[in-house]
């Protein structure tokens, strides 16, 4: 299924696509909390892997939408593809950097992360719900003042 | 410069600095004046991940050849590495409080561990295996876990 639909106002989350590796799953579930449950009216997730397949609908997505990345590891897939596909990345979140800082919810598992991992992707999804909130707030305010 | 022996395994380059000496576990042990600067090889920090907290001995820590020295916390494990030498920690690398992932970026220049002053660095350093030494047991290593995937 596509995720690629725009709509208007929307910001698109890009998390990284790794399977089968912790830092990945978290950056996903982190999107999940972000689209389903913190701002579901705001944010809209765009599979990596539908970029990656050239899809012109998800390309679309992010070209004419902010984008949040969410990386699982410095190869930053999800960060370098959306550059390559021409969106512009308002915040860029690593997974490693977020949990340096929040060192008590250590992740660990893959299909079912741990309850840190899940803490973790908690904080994560948390800390991209500020940056909608800000991207939405300046969306606004430079709407009021066109 | 230092000279660098590579190889390509895989999709994966391996690189092994070729003015210092290694210890089974790719500890790295390099003369720096009367001290001894240690670190981790370029293998040991692709095979383990990036690197997300490391933890040396403090300064002032006498350590004995094969204690263990440093732990990291990577995104793929946890993994503790012993000295390769007999000594006294006598500087920590300030980085690994702040940037650990100096490991990941530069093993052989700023992601250096301790700096350690030996106490039987001449008796210890035959004990260690010289650069192409480490190069070839690291082929075989890399070859057989690539192998393994």
């Amino acid at each position: 299924m596509s995720h690629s639909t725009t709509k208007p106002d929307c910001i698109v989350i890009v998390p990284c696509s790794g399977i089968g590796k912790t830092y990945g799953t978290v950056s996903r579930e982190a999107a999940y909390d972000v689209v389903e449950d913190l701002r579901p009216d705001q944010a809209k997730l765009v599979a990596l892997s539908m970029l990656v397949l050239g899809d012109e609908q998800t390309r679309h997505a992010v070209v004419t939408n902010p984008v949040v990345t969410i990386d699982g590891c410095k190869l930053a897939c999800a960060t370098k593809m959306v550059q390559e596909s021409g969106g512009e990345i308002v915040k860029d979140f690593a997974v490693l950097d977020v949990y340096r800082s929040h060192r008590q919810f250590k992740p660990r598992g893959i299909a079912v992360l741990s309850e840190g991992g899940q803490q973790l992707a908690r904080v994560l999804a948390e800390e991209v719900a500020s940056v909608v909130d800000d991207v939405t707030e300046s969306s606004l305010e430079g709407g009021q003042n066109a | 410069m230092t000279e660098i022996l590579e190889t390509t395994v895989d999709k994966f380059i391996f690189k092994v600095a070729a003015d210092r000496q290694y210890n089974d576990e790719g500890v790295w042990a390099k003369s720096d004046g009367e001290l001894i600067r240690i670190g981790l090889s370029d293998f040991v920090q692709q095979r383990n991940g990036d690197v997300a907290f490391a933890e040396v001995k403090p300064e002032g820590t006498k350590i004995a050849l094969g204690d263990e020295v440093a732990v990291i916390e990577t995104i793929k494990v946890d993994i503790a590495f012993s000295s390769p030498l007999t000594g006294t920690i006598v500087e920590v690398n300030p980085a690994m409080e702040e940037a650990p992932e100096a490991i990941n970026k530069d093993p052989y220049g700023q992601g250096w561990l301790a700096l350690i002053e030996p106490s039987a660095w001449e008796d210890e350093r035959s004990q260690l295996l010289d650069a192409q030494a480490y190069f070839e047991r690291m082929k075989i290593e890399a070859e057989k876990e690539t192998e393994e995937l």
